[in-house]
């Protein structure tokens, strides 16, 4: 088939963004999983669509394409614009503009014969449209809100849905459109309203969560209505895509990593676990509605106290303790300040002037180890329940030490 | 649905198109302006054509419209949700805006539906009214392009004047804090929550000072890809200018480009992923870890 820049599925094309923009060291030969042809469609489409962004490096493999975007520079996500690509018939676009052109403004109602002949009239007949090939695209405008079908006794009438006023919105869109959940929305208004200053810059923004915003967006709906779901999953620790049935609880997003999940319960298991929005590439909303839903919240609210990052379990007695010690200097009080609001759960306590003491109960001491190793240079004691854990984290200690070359003497050249 | 063509780049520059093609006036450069502006490097291969030919038959041979009005398009239920969501966000109340009326419309989702869970905990009070009204302040100074005197707490509790002119804002959503971009100062941007007063400045002056560029510094990591290391080094630092580099034997090099005012956070970041993680370059870089370890190594921890 001939290129297009336009595409049907986006899944296709989430895969490469991901691995262009999050890794981007695979030459054209390692990704064998699709062929040659399809590697150089993806490319030259996001080429097309985020060209300002690729970056090209020859290596020995050949040629390595990757994206590499300073989101504290760009003010728009640019992985919005790929949720610009849709492609679509030529019989789309022209009905589209014929139908909103005939149903100029929402006190003009026509019928669906009505219809056929004004759009006929317009275009000079140079195309033709059949009754079912309107009446189907009505319907999937009035599923999307822009039509409202309208009956008078037996006769079916059609008109535009009444216009929303946003012109005043300008800087509250730009701001969501990259702070909100599905910000991509944002993105589509953005794209109505008359050019203007751009008021905002955004740091730690973590851009890659524009790939998944259709996933999010159809998790909302199935949280919204309590709906059962089943997912197509990336296994953690295996390369298999597993379908499984959930109720999708709440969905947990980080401002340090630039991961979101969901945390879901899984029935067949009677457990509290969570899915990686990225893994997870399809889902399915069935018809039928969790009644425990308000119960199962309220549980996962609970249990809220003793999670860290997404590790969650129903006991809230299956939790591990945590404690360590810090030292601080007598002008070093920012460092408690960062304890204070770091911490996510847990508390605070100070032991003597110079020594501060954390405290936790949490579900996954391994989740804390990246947040306590940022207060290397101080740690002055560990108490974990989990034992491995804590005999983990002072052997990777070790191995630092081994890394930068600090070892045995007290003196070491810097 | 939000992959639907409603939303498209197409549909959207055909709309300006047709819009512009009811100026008689427009030229056929003009249009393939339209597209180059509106649409991606390649569309100008595709639309015009496609007009031009009557394959859309939206155009006549003149270029003129075929159709009798400029292209609108009432917003869909998947934007009145969304807009629906963020106008029960606290934060929308920084910008005093009334919303539209969307009582029928239920949000796309709600602040219980998600959490963003490694959030610092001493974010900006965006409800509270002095805020706001030093936000709204900044805004209309920025948007008049005027200048504004502040009294403010620095980072060591102290009361210091400043003015400057703002020119933007900067969010971080893990800090949960606004920050002012300031020209006309020393200083390159201030707290929005530190700020005690504020009000326009209509003093004389001079506005001489410019803030210093920040610098940006090259920072060489060594990643050995165990326990899921690389996936998590690699989106981590996903928001940086960067390129990675493939080795031998779960190898990897990671070149980033950071701001010399965030040299600490990009230690600490760097710390979290233990000996996963090694800084090859700068020397410079590679001391401030060795420091850290050394302190460290003081506090024999057994």
């Amino acid at each position: 088939m001939a290129y297009n820049e336009l595409i049907k599925n986006f899944e296709k094309v989430r895969a490469y963004m991901r691995e262009f923009y999050v890794y981007g060291f695979k030459s054209r030969t390692e990704y064998d999983a699709k062929s040659a042809r399809t590697y150089d469609d993806e490319r030259r489409r996001l080429e097309s669509w985020l060209g300002d962004y690729m970056r090209f490096t020859q290596t020995p493999e050949g040629k390595n394409v990757f994206l590499s975007v300073d989101s504290r520079i760009t003010r728009k996500n640019p992985f919005y614009k790929a949720w610009k690509a849709k492609s679509f018939t030529d019989g789309d676009i022209t009905l589209h503009f014929a139908i909103f052109d005939i149903l100029h403004d929402p006190e003009t109602r026509k019928t669906l014969a009505e219809l056929i002949n004004e759009i006929d009239e317009r275009l000079s007949s140079t195309v033709t449209f059949d009754e079912s090939t309107l009446r189907k695209k009505l319907k999937e405008y009035a599923e999307e809100g822009i039509i409202q079908i309208e009956k008078e006794g037996r006769k079916v009438l059609y008109r535009r849905s009444p216009d929303t006023e946003i012109s005043s919105l300008t800087d509250i869109i730009d701001f969501f459109s990259e702070v909100a959940p599905c910000g991509v929305v944002g993105s589509f208004l953005q794209d109505r309203q008359q050019e203007h200053p751009e008021l905002f810059s955004f740091k730690h923004h973590y851009i890659t969560q524009a790939m998944d915003s259709d996933i999010m967006a159809t998790l909302f709906e199935a949280i919204r209505g309590h709906y059962y779901i089943i997912i197509d999953n990336l296994g953690k620790h295996s390369n298999e895509i597993r379908s499984i049935r959930l109720v999708p609880l709440k969905i947990y997003i980080s401002a340090q990593n630039g991961r979101q999940n969901l945390l879901a319960f899984h029935e067949k298991a009677n457990r509290l676990n969570s899915y990686r929005l990225d893994y997870i590439s399809k889902i399915q909303i069935e018809d039928e509605t969790c009644e425990k839903f308000d119960a199962l919240r309220d549980a996962l609210s609970k249990a809220e106290a003793h999670m860290w990052g997404v590790n969650c379990k129903w006991n809230i007695k299956h939790v591990e303790h945590v404690e360590f010690e810090i030292k601080i200097e007598d002008d070093e009080q920012f460092i408690v300040h960062r304890l204070e609001r770091e911490k996510r759960c847990g508390r605070v306590e100070k032991i003597d002037k110079n020594h501060y003491r954390y405290i936790a109960d949490v579900f996954d001491t391994t989740e804390m180890l990246p947040w306590i190793r940022t207060f290397i240079s101080r740690i002055t004691r560990l108490n974990f329940s989990n034992r491995t854990a804590e005999n983990k984290f002072k052997v990777d200690i070790q191995e630092m030490y081994r890394m930068y070359g600090i070892s045995g003497g007290d003196k070491h050249d810097i | 649905m939000i992959f639907s063509e409603l939303y498209s780049v197409y549909y959207h520059t055909v709309a300006k198109i047709i819009e512009a093609a009811f100026d008689p006036e427009t030229t056929e450069k003009d249009l393939q302006r339209c597209i180059v502006e509106a649409a991606f490097s390649e569309s100008v291969f595709t639309i015009l054509p496609a007009l031009k030919s009557g394959k859309w038959p939206l155009l006549n041979e003149d270029l003129s419209p075929a159709l009798m009005h400029k292209p609108t398009m009432p917003l869909t239920n998947l934007e009145k949700r969304w807009l629906k969501a963020i106008a029960e966000d606290p934060r929308v109340k920084l910008f005093g805006i009334e919303f539209p009326d969307l009582d029928q419309v239920d949000p796309m989702f709600t602040r219980e539906d998600y959490k963003i869970y490694d959030q610092y905990g001493d974010g900006d009070p965006f409800e509270d009214e002095k805020y706001i009204k030093h936000f709204r302040l900044m805004l209309a100074a920025i948007q008049n392009n005027r200048p504004v005197g502040i009294t403010m707490v620095n980072r060591h509790g102290k009361e210091m004047r400043v003015r400057f002119y703002p020119k933007g804002f900067e969010y971080s959503v893990k800090d949960d804090k606004i920050r002012i971009i300031a020209t006309g100062c020393r200083f390159k941007q201030f707290n929005l929550g530190r700020i005690v007063n504020c009000d326009f400045y209509n003093g004389d002056g001079s506005w001489r000072q410019k803030p210093q560029v920040e610098r940006r510094k090259a920072l060489t990591l060594l990643i050995t890809d165990e326990r899921n290391a690389l996936e998590r080094v690699m989106m981590h630092f996903a928001h940086f200018e960067k390129q990675a580099e493939h080795l031998e034997d779960g190898k990897y090099i990671l070149r980033l480009k950071y701001y010399e005012n965030d040299e600490t956070e990009i230690v600490i970041r760097v710390l979290s992923f233990g000996p996963y993680v090694k800084v090859l370059e700068p020397q410079s870089f590679v001391n401030l870890i060795k420091e850290r370890l050394i302190s460290q190594k003081s506090c024999e921890l057994k």
